[in-house]
């Protein structure tokens, strides 16, 4: 009996690499992969109830009433499973019937939500930063785009204005007659400290944002109570959209381009790092403490200035991935300094950056990453502003709920306890640590942002998902008492974009089992959570190591596996076995070493970074889409069906559809192909191949129609150029080499792949071979 | 007694020369499978190159700064902005693909034409002539409209580099395989004589 492990992320929204965890210390590392939790915070849940229109129960650790919890309603009293000890409960629950629990304690309601006893939060505030120097046509659409945001956003919302190119401008929107800006010099840094005198916000020794804070506060009492403040100095900056629409509307309309010529030898200047750190400060003095997300538009890399990329002039290039590997990028440490100085403003003020970077070329996602990843931002990464990369990117960024809520969240915090048993070593994600000390941090495993047990994330939304990492530190001499469980108690709290504040508790029981019990350990291997798992820790582990070494590590961890958890006789290949639970877990590694996740090779470090940004805060199902690609064959004969990631899948009569997450590939064997070209299809009689060439680009665009960034959208016929999308990524069980492919005559013999990369037969054979090899 | 000459020879930046070459050319001609031979002497199935990338190959004595470049139709924009400096271009070209010559051609006349690199060294490569219907040499060089501008197989006269000749823009075309290895080694050898 398998477990349906998806089914379960349904229920608490984790998934779990093994769902049963061996006892101790020592059986736990024999396990070899580590013990891990891929969970999506505020993942929708069927079974969850409406949110609680009262404030959790919480204990003197900050653990929440769940329904693991001993309670004794007569005596008032709980005890938390996390830590013993014995809490009282609020007077209203003494007198609450046994038949009717509160929904926190009833044993199918793990997961909950509360709206949390605060004011209000003021409306979030968008603070859009805008590049002035990309080509005129492009110009045009992004301002497009911009207005199009202001009529997606709630009208509440607030929005402020950024420009930049050589200088950068600030931008006042809350007066009607007349524009008014500010130019800051595009060559220096700027905190909330010196913002504030140029922009005349207030005295400028005042301690950064105390100040401010408080007027955002006010203004959140104004907005609570139906009325509006006069405008307070920051509001000339930022305002609702019901306010300054048209303002915006009309300053858009007669934005023009940066005005300082540039020489045919030279990128346009940009200052994009101060342009950021001055968005950064000026939502410092308006909005810390509260939800508000910086958009940066830019269309090439920052050239002047803190945080520059690269140099104006164009005999300098752009960094590749060659030249960080040999420190031959003189820009780079400085500008990962300063966009980690930026980040870390962000953090403090609990704000997000997200960028969408559209150009040909590199527009400096690496050294940016800290500033997104650490927030919670994204990347959206596009050719050009009047790509559909960028534009439906765009909408969906600002798509709002049924009740016109924006799905983006604000300014959460991820709190984790856990039981006694184990420790938190820590998280992958779009996170940043805030430094909480506690006894469920592991003080000597740190896996990825650790040495906590609370992380920040600026922006959430219903998929973002992070993998937690634990270390299962219990002693042999302390045994644990058959169907004992462990606990787990993750603890969201955030700013809904309604303004409300909320905390969801999932709270997860899990099970123990006997470290020698092979056959249960196995049976709770989750092999697509172990594989997205792994690809994080690799994508996590090229920051600072070769990816030879990486590939190796994984091999090695998945030959350990193998030999720990296969069925075989010592030096005889052919006898091994793995269990169904982890018979596809070598499949995934083969695939994952050689994606574009790990493998830099014709990829920019950009593009590195943009994948290995979103591959740390998907959900499991989307993670494996980037590791292996699902694939269906469409054909005349027979209903679509998945077929293998395999070369042998590519036939003339069929038609393909490929979805590799960041792109789909529709495409159409050579003989489909050659009946569309003679417009077989549009005749009355071949009604049955227009449905072959029509569905497959309907259920494409069905299975993309969620997803975000919106992927490149590729059709191709065999032998076509862009074929080469699907080819990559096919298992090449046939090449140049086989001995059966007619590679003379190059007639339509079986399609192959020109590559000495091995097959993954090949693969698993040495697989095999290491595996019953090892002592 | 040749190691002192070795050394005085890349003292003297004449052994190892750090030449950047670009790779141009329309998409799927086999830039990028030529530059990961090149650099790692393996072939492998990549996906059409989005952003520029470069790779340190040493051929010969001549330690390349190789820029590969994507080809397909947008990203021909951006070729300009790597013309600065640049030593040398090796221009792909699909043998086998016929359809797209004229396209072909379009793209090279506009960078032959180009101020930028009026005096820099083109290697032609006509790729995958593993293919038996892929076109001849001599097909090749009359469909790109070439016969008036190749300079030669023999390369630069010895001790004469290409700065020597300053009227005449080296220019030649080479058939090669990428996936049998063959062919372009030859074509490199005649480059590295002007570099
Ligand atoms: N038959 C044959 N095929 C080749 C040869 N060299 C390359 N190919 C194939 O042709 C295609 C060329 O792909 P790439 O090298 O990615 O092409 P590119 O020029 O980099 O294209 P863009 O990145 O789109 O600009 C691949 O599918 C190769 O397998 C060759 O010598 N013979
Ligand atoms: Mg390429």
């Amino acid at each position: 009996m398998s477990i349906d492990f998806a089914q379960l992320e349904e229920v608490d929204g984790t998934r779990w690499t093994w769902l049963f965890w061996p006892t101790t210390k020592a059986a736990a590392s024999q396990c070899v992969l580590p013990f891990a939790c891929l969970f999506t915070p505020l993942r929708p849940l069927p079974n969850m109830p409406p949110p609680l229109p009262y404030p959790p129960v919480t204990s003197r650790e900050g653990t929440v009433l769940n329904p693991y919890c001993s309670v004794d309603i007569n005596a008032r009293m709980w005890v938390c499973p996390f830590t013993f000890q014995r809490n009282q409960l609020p007077p209203q629950y003494a007198s609450i019937p046994d038949n009717q629990l509160p929904s926190e304690l009833i044993p199918e309601y793990t997961v909950v939500e509360y709206r949390l006893n605060r004011p209000p939060a003021p409306p979030p505030a968008f603070l859009f930063v805008l590049d002035t120097t990309v080509p005129e046509k492009q110009f045009t659409v992004v301002k497009e785009y911009l207005l199009k945001a202001l009529s997606l956003l709630p009208p509440g919302t607030t929005v402020g204005l950024i420009t930049y190119g050589q200088h950068l401008q600030v931008h006042e929107i809350g007066f009607t007659e007349g524009f008014r800006s500010y130019i800051l010099r595009g060559n220096k840094s700027y905190d909330a400290a010196s913002l504030q005198p140029l922009l005349g916000l207030g005295g400028a020794s005042a301690a950064a944002g105390a100040g401010a804070s408080a007027a955002a506060k006010q203004r959140a009492d104004a907005t609570a109570a139906g009325a509006h403040s006069k405008l307070a100095p920051p509001d000339r900056f930022l305002q609702p959209i019901q306010e300054c629409e048209y303002m915006m509307a009309t300053l858009l309309e007669g934005l023009q381009r940066d005005a300082w010529p540039v020489p045919a030898d030279e990128r346009p200047k940009r200052c994009t790092g101060a342009a950021l750190a001055a968005a950064a400060a000026l939502l410092e003095c308006t909005y810390r403490g509260y939800g508000a997300h910086i958009c940066l538009l830019q269309g090439g890399p920052c050239t002047e200035g803190p945080g520059t990329i690269v140099g104006p002039k164009l005999d300098e290039e752009l960094r590749s991935h060659i030249d960080i590997e040999k420190d031959n990028a003189p820009h780079l440490k400085k500008a990962l300094k300063h966009y980690d100085e930026v980040a870390t403003r962000l953090v403090n003020a609990g704000h997000a950056l997200s960028v969408f970077g559209c150009s040909l070329d590199q527009v400096g996602f690496y050294e940016m990453k800290a500033c997104v990843d650490r927030t919670g931002g994204v990347f959206v990464m596009a050719e050009s502003f009047e790509h559909d990369m960028f534009k439906r990117s765009f909408e969906k960024f600002f798509e709002c709920d049924e009740n016109g809520h924006l799905k983006r969240h604000f300014l959460a915090t991820l709190e984790v306890d856990c039981s006694r048993e184990f420790k938190i070593a820590g998280v992958i994600g779009p996170s940043a640590s805030l430094e909480k000390k506690g006894p469920s941090v592991s003080t000597d495993t740190e896996i990825g942002i650790g040495g906590t047990c609370a992380w920040r994330i600026g922006s959430i939304s219903p998929d973002t998902s992070l993998s937690v990492f634990f270390d299962v530190v219990n002693q042999q001499s302390n045994g644990i008492p058959e169907n004992h469980y462990r606990y787990i108690q993750f603890r969201t709290t955030y700013q809904h974009s309604s303004g409300e504040f909320r905390m969801r508790v999932a709270t997860h029981a899990g099970r123990w089992c006997d470290g020698n019990d092979l056959v249960t350990l196995a049976a709770g291997f989750d092999q697509e959570a172990a594989a997205v798992t792994m690809a994080r820790l690799a994508a996590f582990r090229t920051e600072n190591e070769e990816a030879f070494d990486i590939l190796r590590w994984l091999d090695r961890l998945l030959i350990r596996l193998c030999a720990r958890f296969g069925d075989y006789q010592k030096e005889r290949p052919e006898t091994f076995r793995l269990g169904p639970s982890m018979s596809f877990y070598p499949q995934f590694m083969y695939h994952l070493r050689r994606s574009a996740l790990l493998q830099t090779f014709n990829t920019s470090p950009d593009e590195s970074a943009f994948f290995r940004s979103h591959l740390c805060r998907v959900s499991t199902a989307d993670g494996m889409l980037m590791i292996q690609p699902s694939l269906i064959q469409y054909s005349l004969e027979s209903a679509p069906t998945p077929v293998l990631l395999d070369v042998a899948s590519v036939r003339p009569d069929v038609v393909l559809f490929l979805d590799a997450f960041f792109y789909i590939v529709i495409f159409y064997g050579d003989t489909v192909a050659q009946w569309r070209k003679a417009g077989y299809h549009l005749q009355p009689n071949y009604r049955n191949l227009a449905e072959l060439l029509e569905i497959p680009r309907r259920d494409a665009a069905a299975c993309i129609a969620a997803r975000f960034p919106y992927p490149r959208w590729v059709e191709s016929d065999q032998y076509g150029s862009q074929a080469r999308f699907l080819l990559a990524k096919l298992n090449p069980s046939a090449t140049h080499t086989s001995g059966n492919v007619d590679v003379l005559s190059g007639s339509a013999a079986a399609e192959f792949i020109y590559t000495d990369d091995v097959s993954m037969e090949i693969f698993l054979e040495h697989l095999r071979r290491a595996t019953v090899a090892t002592t | 007694m040749f190691d002192w000459l070795w050394n005085l020879l890349s003292y003297l930046g004449l052994y190892y020369k750090n030449a950047k070459i670009l790779f141009l050319g329309l998409d799927n001609a086999g830039k990028t499978t030529l530059m990961h031979v090149l650099k790692d002497d393996r072939l492998a199935q990549h996906v059409p190159t989005q952003h520029a990338t470069s790779e340190e190959v040493i051929l010969g004595n001549v330690r390349f700064r190789a820029f590969d470049l994507g080809g397909h139709e947008v990203a021909r924009q951006i070729w300009r902005n790597y013309y600065t400096n640049v030593d040398a271009i090796v221009y792909i070209v699909d043998a086998n693909d016929r359809e797209r010559f004229p396209e072909s051609k379009a793209e090279l006349d506009r960078l032959l034409a180009d101020e930028q690199l009026s005096d820099v060294p083109f290697l032609i490569l006509g790729n995958k002539i593993d293919i038996p219907y892929a076109a001849s040499e001599e097909e090749l060089r009359t469909a790109l409209g070439l016969h008036h501008l190749t300079t030669g197989k023999a390369g630069a006269p010895r001790g004469m580099n290409a700065r020597g000749a300053k009227d005449v823009r080296p220019l030649e075309i080479f058939m090669c395989s990428v996936v049998r290895r063959m062919g372009y080694a030859e074509g490199f050898r005649w480059l590295a004589s002007y570099l």
